[in-house]
């Protein structure tokens, strides 16, 4: 005998679970509206829409805003190129090493940011490269190539090797064949990899400490504000911003890749 | 009739591997041949080599007399139906059929005439706008073929056409596929490792082992007179008798082979030799009786209506000297 619902006991500890993991975030959500601008005070003494407009006047928001739109979005795009590119030599060429590549690939999210932080900053130092846009997106394309390499290439795997060599054989050359035959079945899976990534850049602290000099991206001016309380609800205005701008690719993400299988083995 | 496919001397190795080892075949335009052989013995590679799909590490592919040496497979005259069809799921079937079309430029109105042309000659009209995902197992099959042939192709290479679909379907898709081929007029070289396939369909066959090629020849040919023990084995159930059974038949000290119906049962003083029935399978239109002889066993083929002696006795053999086939014991 199966029962439909789950026994009590086992509802509450999912509920305290949920609540466990959400009601800070809520909390976050909440102290976007409060009146009181220097300690976090519970209860919100009163509720307002006023953060909304002091936020957006900050010039300091817009341009770390607009620092990490530019990383987040410089990165995804070396990421797709590099990821896709990796992926598709692992998965459809059989070489010395292809193991080791694979590994080494994905070894990156593995890795601490702390340790990936570092080294890039110690390679940077030596190179005498200055800090810049570039060094961030460097040190984020390091972790989104992973996302996208691990997307793409389940993906190719899932692609019978025989469609490439039937698209050549009836004539086509490489070109079309990335055009026509490679691109429409892996484009859901690069998508939702390159959505992933934008995410994690977009909200990326630790790497981006040790990449970024003097400049701010939107954590890191989160991160400022903290320590330097000053009207604090617009740090927790910012927070729902970047809850939601992350938040939607990684499901958009989700419903891509869920269930994909109709692409797979090409008419079995 | 001109060559349409020769190989001269190819051989592919991978690595250590010698899977196709030292190939001469020369193959008529026009005709319907058949590479059969066990897996791994190399018959596959020889149909990529001619695709464009392997390259040979020795000797020469030629394609109505032009060497292909590095000519890649989108530039050969060939097409392929491939063994898991290989149809694109993205794209409808007219598409799909339409493919080879699209990529040489020609414009949509006349590559989806043309489409719907081939989806007729196979007989899918109206099946056009399906995904393949929507078709069953036969249907892609006949799809994968529409694909192939609309670019009119001057061979056409099928990869195990028929090896995913089931027997009743495939008994029909043979007598399909040999009319098409006829009408057509198109060279057909299809891989198969069912030999019942290759006597029944093919004009010519080339029995593969090891990565060589053992006998070429008609199926009459291969089936009647196999050069080796291989082949008589491989190509429907003969008996092969080594040179010490052969002699004590009465035969010549040599390796033979004796299709099952050829022998009969028969009372033991007109016999050549005598043994005991071990087993009776009917198959319909057939007994087949095994009778032991000592080390060897026989299996003759008896109508069925026949008498049969019961499992356990007794029973002569006996065959017209004309059937027994003297072979290499390779």
């Amino acid at each position: 005998m199966r029962s439909d619902r789950a026994p009590l006991g086992l509802r509450i500890a999912a509920f305290a679970g949920l609540a466990f993991l959400h009601a800070p975030i809520l909390l976050i959500f909440v102290y976007a509206f409060t009146t009181e601008d220097r300690t976090y005070q519970w209860p919100p003494p009163g509720l307002t829409l006023d953060w909304f407009a002091v936020t957006w006047n900050r010039p300091d928001v817009w341009s770390a805003l607009g620092l990490s739109v530019r990383v987040a979005a410089l990165s995804t795009a070396l990421a797709l190129v590099l990821g896709t590119l990796c992926a598709a030599a692992v998965s459809r060429a059989r070489f010395f090493g292809r193991e080791t590549v694979s590994l080494l690939v994905i070894l990156p999210i593995a890795l601490p940011g702390i340790i990936t932080g570092i080294a890039l900053r110690s390679a940077f130092s030596l190179g005498d490269i200055p800090f810049s846009t570039l060094t961030i997106v460097l040190g984020h394309a390091t972790f989104c190539m992973v996302v996208v390499y691990n997307n793409a290439v389940a993906r190719f795997r899932r692609l019978s090797g025989s469609m490439i060599e039937a698209s050549a054989d009836l004539g086509a050359n490489g070109f079309q064949t990335l055009r026509h035959i490679v691109m429409p079945n892996i484009a859901s899976a690069l998508l939702a990899g390159g959505m992933l990534a934008f995410a994690l850049s977009f909200d990326e602290v630790i790497v981006t400490t040790f990449t970024a000099g003097q400049q701010q991206t939107l954590p890191i001016w989160m991160l400022e504000e903290l320590v330097r309380p000053r009207q604090r609800p617009v740090t927790n205005v910012v927070a729902m911003v970047v809850v939601i701008v992350t938040f939607l690719p990684i499901l958009g993400a989700y419903y891509l890749t869920r269930g994909g299988s109709e692409t797979a083995g090409g008419g079995k | 009739m001109p060559i349409a496919v020769e190989f001269q001397n190819v051989s592919r190795h991978f690595g250590s591997v010698r899977a196709v080892d030292d190939v001469s075949v020369a193959i008529e335009e026009g005709a319907f041949f058949a590479m059969l052989g066990p897996s791994g013995s190399g018959k596959t590679t020889c149909l990529r080599l001619t695709s464009g799909f392997e390259r040979p590490s020795a000797g020469h592919v030629r394609i109505f007399g032009e060497d292909c040496e590095g000519v890649p497979p989108n530039r050969r005259p060939v097409n392929t139906v491939f063994q898991d069809y290989a149809l694109f799921p993205h794209l409808s079937v007219r598409d799909n059929v339409a493919y080879g079309l699209m990529v040489r430029g020609l414009d949509k109105t006349e590559r989806y005439a043309r489409a719907d042309e081939m989806l007729e000659l196979v007989k899918l009209p109206g099946y056009g706008s399906r995904k393949p995902a929507a078709l069953s197992g036969g249907q892609r099959q006949r799809v994968a073929l529409a694909r192939a042939l609309v670019t009119k192709p001057r061979v056409l290479l099928l990869d195990e056409p028929l090896g995913a679909l089931d027997l009743k379907l495939r008994e029909a898709m043979q007598d399909e596929l040999k009319l098409l081929q006829g009408s057509l007029g198109i060279t057909f070289i299809f891989v198969t490792h069912d030999q019942g396939e290759a006597l029944s369909m093919a004009d010519r066959v080339a029995v593969f082992n090891q990565g060589r090629i053992v006998q070429v020849g008609t199926p009459q040919d291969i089936y009647e007179r196999p050069r080796t023990r291989f082949v008589a084995d491989f190509v429907g159930s003969a008996n092969v008798l080594s040179p010490a059974q052969s002699r004590a038949a009465g035969g010549p000290e040599k390796w033979v082979s004796l299709r099952p119906e050829a022998i009969m049962l028969t009372p033991a003083p007109q016999a050549r030799v005598s043994g005991t029935v071990t087993g009776i399978r009917y198959l319909g239109a057939m007994n087949r009786v095994s009778v032991a002889l000592g080390e060897a066993m026989l299996v003759a083929t008896v109508p069925s209506g026949a008498a049969l002696p019961p499992v356990g006795a007794e029973t002569g053999l006996t065959w017209d000297t004309r059937s027994v086939h003297e072979m290499d014991g390779e």
